[in-house]
């Protein structure tokens, strides 16, 4: 009580005028650009057409449970985010280990390895797109020139070819990325650890185990976090190289409410999906930091 | 005192700011321009060639609003949906026409037609292609006009037929023979297989499926509109399908229009169903290999006469248009015969039949005559507003039938569920 009359003080008002009119353009975009939407979504995620025009209602919702092409895109994308993230993480933390080291051609290989993050995930799915091509791109030629028989090598168009060929592109633009975080991480730990873990006899293995990954902890869990929440939401890539298919093979949750939203024009039930993904991607973020967090505390 | 003439010089400036713009938009001339939303490809081309002339002869100005394919739907439904007026004219491929009219989103053009003294469209105008403007189609009220007027045609390899002394295939099972004896023979310096399709799912599947599917008695929907595709002709055609697939490249599932044409283009597939656009490459040697080899034809038949799956092109007019009535006088003067051949002669196909016929026209591309028939002949795509979401749906049973993944049965039964399931959320 007391706190907010002095709040309010005549004094404290005008103190507090100026910097309220300076945050005020910034508080603006926000509102239009994040707030409102985000609050328009949810209403009409609760509103359905009926003969009678919009309804409201948990319809959309409802919808989910019998709807197979929103449980087969959903389990597509946890499937794509757990095997990418997987090969992501391995080999990332593989060349970040690797080219902390002094070997030669460091600053080379570390620079070249950045190449595939930097360029749009657009112009990777073109250029893969063609490679992958089973007549006439450079996957299948090379493969060709060393003598295999690449006739039923359809990377895109076998259902099980198509959905190792989208993991594989994302491992090939994403591990950079991984392997940039986990390499800043290893360069922030100290010299004395590992000098008290020598004097002590740790072998290799110890002193990795109990060294370097506890200390690696808070890079480990920004690269895991940032590549799960940007695997979850994966479009660009899947959408040039397959387009979801054949078939349905590689359609994730992503393709699937731009599908219902744009070319159905259904977006209460894209706007309903959405808000599940978002609840997925809160649920393992949180599971995430809970994990790597109190480990770390003990 | 001094941080109180800031404020007011900020907020000075930012209400100005907030002004300026409103004050633009009233001082917008009458009429003196059009906005008009168009695809960026070769159809939106012609129009945008158009409007220049347009305005050159009448002085009005017309902005061009480009969005490509897949943006243009979204576009342009946005708009009629929120009732901007934002385009005074739009370009609409025929199969979005049920869903944009369904919600009465554009003009009525008799009207229109009446207060310039006439009945309505000239008699000129390719039926299949007006047929297309009206709803419920073919008898009900015109929206809109046909501007580019395609239709799918049988490609073919006139070289290789005649050196096998194979006939023109009126029927699918000549194509299968044909496809057959021509992989199997065809393999000097590189492969060249029989036949070639789109099968990704989705619009190319679809498209490259329903002529034969209509061609083995096929239909979409019964008189009451229930789902029949799991019918025993479906499944046939289907069968069918799969059967072609053996004759085809691999990874042909998930194939669009680039690498079937690429295919084609390099004289590595021998036949395919395809669109008119692609004729023009053919005879362009620096993308050819098989310059005057390409015939082009009407498509198969099989129990019933062969039908060609319609795309035209249609320009409309949205209900909320701010300019309606010079929206009008520019659609009539486009679609007129004599901008028409202009735009022919420019690449675009009309969508009139005296055009079709033209003696220059036809000198300058043999295939008209050829494209008048299947045209005529032609049919849309089943007229429902939930197209798209049927066209998806059974887009990836074909898709899965064709990489293998189901059974033609299985494939035709599970994408007769699922489209059931789409009509009953729309009622």
């Amino acid at each position: 009580m007391l706190k907010s009359k002095k709040f309010f003080s005549a004094a404290n008002r005008r103190d507090l005028f100026f910097p309220l009119i300076l945050l005020a353009p910034a508080l603006a975009v926000l509102l239009s650009l994040s707030i409102y939407p985000l609050i328009y979504s949810i209403a009409i995620s609760l509103q359905y057409e009926t003969a009678n025009g919009l309804t409201w209602g948990v319809s959309n919702f409802g919808r989910l449970i019998s709807d197979r092409f929103f449980q087969i895109a959903m389990l597509h994308t946890f499937v794509f985010a757990f095997f990418a993230l997987l090969l992501e993480f391995s080999i990332g933390l593989g060349l970040a280990l690797l080219l902390n080291t002094h070997i030669r051609g460091r600053g080379f290989v570390r620079a070249a390895l950045l190449v595939p993050m930097m360029l749009p995930t657009v112009v990777v799915g073109v250029i893969w797109r063609l490679m992958l091509n089973p007549n006439f791109g450079a996957v299948n030629g090379t493969l060709k020139r060393f003598g295999l028989n690449t006739e039923s090598l359809t990377w895109t168009a076998s259902p099980r070819l198509a959905f190792g060929s989208v993991v594989l592109v994302d491992v090939w633009q994403w591990t950079p990325f991984v392997f940039l975080v986990l390499l800043a991480g290893l360069q922030a730990i100290p010299q004395e650890p590992y000098e008290a873990a020598l004097i002590d006899g740790s072998s290799r293995w110890q002193t990795f185990r109990y060294v370097t990954l506890p200390l690696l902890k808070p890079a480990i869990l920004i690269a895991l976090l940032l590549r799960t929440m940007d695997l979850l939401r994966v479009f660009d890539q899947i959408f040039i190289l397959t387009e979801g298919g054949p078939g349905f093979a590689t359609e994730t949750i992503s393709l699937y409410i731009y599908r219902t939203a744009f070319r159905f024009f259904d977006f209460g039930y894209a706007a309903a999906m959405s808000f599940v993904l978002l609840a997925m991607t809160n649920v393992i973020s949180t599971i995430y930091i809970r994990f790597l967090q109190t480990k770390e505390a003990r | 005192m001094r941080t109180t003439s800031i404020l007011f010089a900020i907020t000075a400036v930012l209400a100005v700011c907030l002004v300026l713009p409103g004050c633009q938009s009233t001082e917008q001339p009458h009429a003196k321009q059009l906005t008009l939303a168009v695809n960026s490809g070769v159809e939106g081309e012609a129009l945008k060639q158009a409007a220049l002339d347009y305005e050159k002869q009448t002085g009005i100005h017309i902005s061009i609003a480009e969005f490509p394919y897949a943006n243009l739907f979204e576009k342009e439904l946005i708009d009629l949906n929120s009732s901007t007026g934002a385009y005074d004219l739009i370009m609409l491929d025929d199969p979005w026409f049920p869903r944009f009219a369904s919600k009465e989103f554009l003009t009525e053009l008799t009207p229109l037609f009446q207060k310039r003294g006439q009945n309505g469209p000239d008699d000129d105008f390719i039926n299949a292609s007006i047929a297309l403007c009206r709803k419920p189609y073919q008898t009900g009220a015109l929206y809109a006009l046909p501007y580019v007027g395609n239709s799918q045609l049988f490609f073919y390899r006139k070289d290789l037929f005649e050196k096998y002394n194979l006939p023109e295939p009126s029927k699918w099972d000549d194509v299968l023979a044909a496809a057959k004896t021509i992989q199997e023979n065809e393999s000097e310096g590189g492969k060249t297989y029989g036949y070639v399709m789109r099968a990704a799912q989705g619009n190319a599947a679809v498209a490259d499926f329903m002529p034969i599917f209509w061609a083995f008695g096929g239909e979409m929907f019964d008189e009451s509109g229930k789902p029949i595709v799991n019918s025993p002709e479906g499944i046939a055609a289907l069968k069918l399908m799969l059967e072609l697939g053996k004759y085809s490249p691999p990874g042909y599932a998930s194939f669009n229009a680039d690498e079937v044409n690429a295919h084609l283009l390099q004289g590595t597939a021998a036949m395919s169903i395809n669109w008119p656009v692609w004729i023009s490459s053919f005879s362009d040697a620096s993308k050819s290999k098989v310059v005057g080899k390409m015939a082009f034809t009407t498509l198969p038949g099989e129990t019933k006469s062969g039908q060609a799956e319609i795309g035209n092109w249609l320009i409309a007019i949205p209900k909320d248009a701010k300019n309606v009535d010079a929206a009008m006088d520019f659609l009539l003067w486009a679609t007129s015969t004599k901008q028409m051949k202009i735009s022919a002669q420019r690449g675009t196909p009309p969508t009139r039949k005296s055009l079709f016929q033209d003696s220059e026209l036809v000198a300058k591309y043999p295939s008209y005559p050829a494209r008048l028939k299947s045209l005529e002949s032609s049919r849309p795509r089943p007229r429902t507003p939930q197209w798209n979401e049927i066209e998806n749906a059974f887009g990836i049973f074909l898709s899965k039938a064709n990489s293998g993944e189901l059974t033609p049965e299985d494939a035709m039964n599970q994408a007769n569920a699922e489209i059931e399931k789409i009509l009953q959320r729309g009622q």
